[in-house]
């Protein structure tokens, strides 16, 4: 809990330090002397902001999941920095380590049949099969690191490929299942229909893990000098729940793409 | 990259062969059935017409789509005894095994004493409540007693027998009693709209699986019944619950100044018709219910700390008699009710009422 406090003060400093560069950066842009110095080394340093769209989904949509009734991928910001180090005299090869801070989040309404659920309450659990709707709200604070390797494609365009680790100080996952029935236990457990205004809400926060890796992808385009156009994907390699839990029976796998704008320095 | 991400995500699979290994119905074939099938999760209860023999009897099953019984379906078996049937679902996976009872020309017994439980686990046996049940005078089962405490396993509240709202007690009036208390049932309840749940035990079945959706009509109060009811006796103790409260209009659980929880015990003899074969919440003491005959109740119920003894007569209704062809032929029932609340099952009522009950008797005409 602490600790989450205190990434969560971090990342906000984090980013008031970002937006804060930002601005002195632009006062700067008159005499370009930081800029020429810095790609004097092979250095280009980039702040950037964006949203991001999509969702913790599993793949491919197991046969649980009957329809997807709704989704709202929610608006998800992002702000960071990258740093790239260009390998070669011509600038086509490099290589950038970068840091964002990121939300991730979305809302699905489902029609499920015979899908995992745990209801927790009073340090007690009903759990079974659940057979009707589900609402779910995913919303995750992270700290996301990418590695990537950078090619330039055109002299305005580049591309990066390269792996990224994730740190999430803040999650949430829970919902409601409503219009339905629990089978307690397993389909051959006790049968209990919620109709009407009946619903029993579910929270699985606890059992998201904290870090998280995968791949990223994606291109940004040159549009002024300093004017970068960024469309990155990730694609999150690991379940977004802890191994050791077993409700929902398979794997989430964060998918996000990512679309933005970049101060080139 | 997207395109591929978004045609990976998007296809709906085809759907899982089914998983659940249900009897939904159950047919007789003839006109031999004195009341509708009785279906649990896994009993089926077939009370049929006296003249029926249980030798020879082939009952078909409509099963969850897809599934398969064994016996098969149809199968001719002697009933004398349970027959016990294993359904196993359509995918493979999961089976089920249900004992198929047929009862013929039941007279349950008269006196209750709250002698014999035995515990029922639930989720995953980390709770368990008790179930009472009669016996007869060669030890044989006569009548299992119903309760709402399966569906209070679902709140999560319940862990021993006597966190339940229905549990057996000591220090009767002879041995064991049944103590009946209205319970909170937890953020579970509150957010189902169903804050509270009155102890209670009757004659009858419980429909847990739509108590939550119809808490009035999961009570099938009833059981066929040969015999022409008199008085009706027993014991009781009650201490009403510190705050009563109900429901406001919007919802939430609040008290009502002044007003202090009453308790009920009664007996209700009724016919069992087609359209209403047993009778429920909505309906088991409406004046207008033209199915019941005669009630049983207790006019001056009070508060107190030490036994106190009723004996009540069975008032028939206006107009009403017994018609001994019926009688006879087993379309009479006869419930007895007991609750810790008596509006308990509109969710009003004070948390932590307590009744205890014991030697209830019902006396006959036929006794005499």
């Amino acid at each position: 809990m602490m600790m989450m406090r205190i990434m969560k003060k971090f990342s906000i400093s984090l980013g008031a330090l970002l937006i804060g560069s930002l601005m002195s950066m632009q006062a700067a842009v008159g005499n370009n002397k930081y800029s020429n110095l810095l790609s004097g080394m092979g250095l280009e340093y980039e702040v950037n902001a964006g949203t991001s769209i999509g969702g913790a989904s599993p793949l491919p949509l197991p046969a649980e999941i009957r329809h997807i009734d709704s989704y709202n991928p929610k608006l998800n910001l992002q702000i960071g920095a990258t740093v790239t180090k260009w390998l070669d005299a011509d600038k086509v090869w490099g290589a950038a380590v970068g840091v964002r801070l990121e939300s991730r989040g979305m809302e699905t309404k489902a029609r499920v049949k015979n899908y995992g659920m745990e209801i927790l309450d009073n340090q007690k659990k009903l759990s079974g099969r659940w057979t009707g709707s589900v609402h779910t709200k995913y919303q995750s604070q992270q700290l996301v690191f990418p590695v990537t390797a950078v090619f330039r494609a055109h002299p305005r365009l580049k591309i990066n490929l390269g792996p990224y680790l994730a740190y999430a100080f803040s999650n949430d996952f829970n919902g409601y299942v409503y219009d339905g029935y629990l089978r307690e236990g397993n389909p051959t457990g006790d049968k209990y229909v919620f109709e009407d205004d009946s619903k029993a809400s579910y929270d699985f926060g606890s059992e998201l893990r904290h870090f998280q890796w995968g791949m990223q992808t994606g291109v940004a385009w040159t549009a002024y000098r300093h004017l970068l156009v960024n469309a990155n994907l990730t694609w999150g390699c690991n379940d977004i729940f802890k191994s050791s839990f077993k409700t929902v029976s398979f794997n989430l796998y964060p998918i996000y793409l990512n679309v933005g704008f970049g101060y080139l320095f | 990259m997207c395109l591929i991400a978004m045609s990976a995500v998007g296809c709906i699979q085809e759907e899982p062969l089914n998983a659940e290994c249900d009897i939904i119905t159950v047919i007789l074939p003839g006109n031999v059935l004195n009341r509708a099938p009785r279906i649990d999760n896994d009993k089926v209860v077939l009370i049929v017409k006296n003249d029926v023999s249980l030798l020879a009897l082939a009952p078909e099953f409509e099963l969850t789509p897809g599934a398969t019984i064994s016996p098969a379906s149809g199968t001719t078996l002697n009933f004398v005894f349970p027959q016990t049937y294993t359904v196993t679902s359509q995918d493979g996976k999961w089976s089920k095994r249900y004992t198929v009872e047929v009862q013929r020309n039941n007279t349950i017994s008269l006196d209750y004493g709250f002698e014999h439980v035995r515990q029922i686990g639930a989720l995953g046996g980390t709770c368990q409540y008790d179930e009472f049940y009669e016996t007869g005078t060669a030890g044989n089962e006569t009548l299992v007693w119903a309760s709402a405490n399966s569906a209070f396993s679902m709140t999560l509240q319940g862990s021993t027998p006597n966190t339940f709202p229905t549990y057996q007690g000591d220090g009767g009036v002879n041995g064991k009693c049944a103590v009946l208390v209205t319970r909170s049932t937890g953020s579970f309840g509150v957010r189902v709209g169903k804050p509270i749940a009155a102890g209670n035990l009757f004659i009858g079945n419980f429909d847990g699986t739509n108590a939550l959706k119809n808490p009035l009509q999961a009570t099938h109060f009833g059981t066929p019944f040969y015999n022409i009811p008199s008085t009706f006796s027993g014991y009781y103790k009650y201490t009403p619950g510190e705050t009563y409260c109900e429901a406001d209009a919007d919802g939430n659980f609040v008290p009502v100044p002044g007003k202090v929880d009453m308790f009920n015990i009664y007996a209700v003899l009724f016919e069992s018709v087609p359209d209403m074969e047993w009778l429920d919440g909505s309906n088991v003491l409406a004046a207008d219910n033209p199915n019941i005959i005669a009630t049983a109740e207790i006019p001056d119920r009070q508060a107190s700390e030490e036994w106190v003894n009723f004996t009540v007569p069975f008032r028939f209704r206006d107009g009403k008699t017994i018609d001994p062809d019926k009688l006879a032929a087993g379309r009479y029932s006869i419930t007895v009710v007991m609750s810790s609340s008596q509006d308990g099952d509109y969710f009003r009522g004070a948390i932590g009422s307590t009744l205890s009950v014991d030697e209830l008797l019902i006396t006959c005409l036929t006794d005499n």
